[in-house]
């Protein structure tokens, strides 16, 4: 029984450490099942490449509406041998006030290169600060890179 | 300005689609080719381009030999037709992809897409097909479209393939659809849709499939790569459990659209 109960304990707890958000700040590499992930930079934009990631050489480009801006995240990424993932979830980005934004930009075979940057743009109301970004469970402290 | 070769044929559809080429036509691409480079590079470097207006759109209509909206069989904008070849007796979607609607490029690099971020096999579907009426009509490709296929796919592909064509005037950030600078190109800057393609945008907004046309639209706008290397092949299994193919062959299994398959087939028939 003791064994049992102690069991009953410690795989809710193990369950909880494997799914704990990663957590970095901007500049910082965020390790994301073997996938290294820096935040560079943000800028803003009315008018956009449509381009997914790892990058392609997609001709699209993508508009703002009036009064409203796209917030470009540009990230570094890095597979190290331990990434074994087929798919990414596409990231997701916050504001200061925790209003969620996703991008159209797709992380597709994210494992075919081993060193790539790509551009995330997220459109928001002109002047939004944004907060973080998020990848799955992986999330980069963008504030300190937000010159807004 | 430099010219990169390979990707100028892959624009034209590949050398054997230049190989049937005249020189004059040759030339004629190469000139809009050189025109599109420019205008990407301008925008590349930061210099906003100049998109046209809806009127200057419309001022361009009789300085052409053809109109718009017409099917790609129909027309060459950049010389004559050619003898088509000859469909097989009982034509199947993928002798249609290989001999009426090649280089199906884009279809092929949105559907590619649609299966490698893992979406349902009616989007797949759907995607593959959503711009294939335009060998037939490009005007209203969306309805063309899905009543071309309709007899064969699920209601669902077909409701993406239908809808498609109006959700792509609105933006949805929230699934990942940005409106495109090719639609300032084609339809003017100033354009807005009409009010069919309004009330039907309104009535998908809360119809328990809007997602559907929604991801056709999401991946349409990643399928403008002119190096991305594509085929019909990964869609083989999905074709095969989806697509209702008739055993007489397409067109002539007296369905409601064998007659758009036959015009398809056969678009030289005088009458």
């Amino acid at each position: 029984m003791g064994l049992i109960a102690l069991r009953t304990l410690l795989i809710p707890a193990f369950v909880a450490c494997l799914t704990v958000t990663i957590a970095g700040q901007a500049g910082q590499s965020v390790n994301y099942k073997g996938l290294e992930v820096v935040a560079t930079g943000i800028e803003r934009a009315q008018n956009v490449a449509l381009i997914d990631c790892p990058p392609t050489t997609n001709s699209q480009r993508g508009n703002a509406r009036p009064g409203e801006e796209f917030a470009v995240v540009s990230l570094s990424f890095k597979v190290t041998p331990l990434f074994k993932e087929t798919f990414v979830k596409k990231p997701v980005m916050t504001d200061a006030s925790g209003k969620v934004y996703n991008t159209s930009v797709a992380i597709i075979d994210p494992g075919s290169v081993s060193e790539y940057k790509c551009s995330f743009p997220f459109r928001v109301p002109t002047g939004t600060r944004v907060a973080t970004l998020q990848i799955d469970t992986a999330s980069i402290n963008l504030a300190s890179l937000d010159k807004k | 300005m430099d010219i990169d070769r390979r990707a100028f044929i892959a624009s034209l559809g590949g050398t054997a689609a230049v190989s049937l080429m005249g020189s004059e036509a040759k030339a004629d691409a190469l000139e809009h080719w050189m025109e599109d480079q420019l205008d990407e590079q301008a925008a590349v470097q930061g210099a906003p381009e100049k998109f046209p207006t809806v009127a200057e759109l419309e001022a361009q209509i009789e300085t052409r030999n053809y109109r718009r909206g017409t099917g790609n069989v129909f027309v060459n904008t950049r010389g004559n037709v050619k003898k088509l070849a000859p469909m097989p007796k009982n034509p199947t979607l993928q002798d249609f992809f290989r001999l009426r609607f090649a280089p199906a490029n884009h279809v092929l690099q949105s559907a590619t897409r649609a299966l490698k971020t893992g979406m349902s096999e009616e989007i797949i579907l759907a995607c593959l097909l959503h711009d294939c009426a335009q060998a037939l009509m490009k005007a209203d490709h969306g309805w063309w479209g899905a009543q071309l296929f309709e007899p064969y796919i699920p209601e669902k592909s077909t409701f993406g393939i239908r809808y498609h064509q109006a959700l792509r005037f609105y933006a949805d950030a929230d699934a990942g659809y940005e409106y495109p600078d090719l639609y300032y190109r084609i339809f003017g800057q100033d354009y807005t849709p009409p009010p069919h393609i309004e009330a039907t945008y309104k009535m998908l907004r809360n119809h328990k499939w809007y997602m559907e046309p929604r991801l056709v639209t999401v991946n349409d706008l990643y399928a403008f790569d002119p190096n991305a290397k594509v085929s019909v092949d990964p869609f083989e299994d999905i074709i095969g459990r989806h697509f209702k193919t008739p055993k007489e062959g397409l067109g002539n299994d007296n369905s409601p659209s064998a007659h758009m398959w036959r015009t398809l087939a056969n678009p030289d028939a005088p009458l």
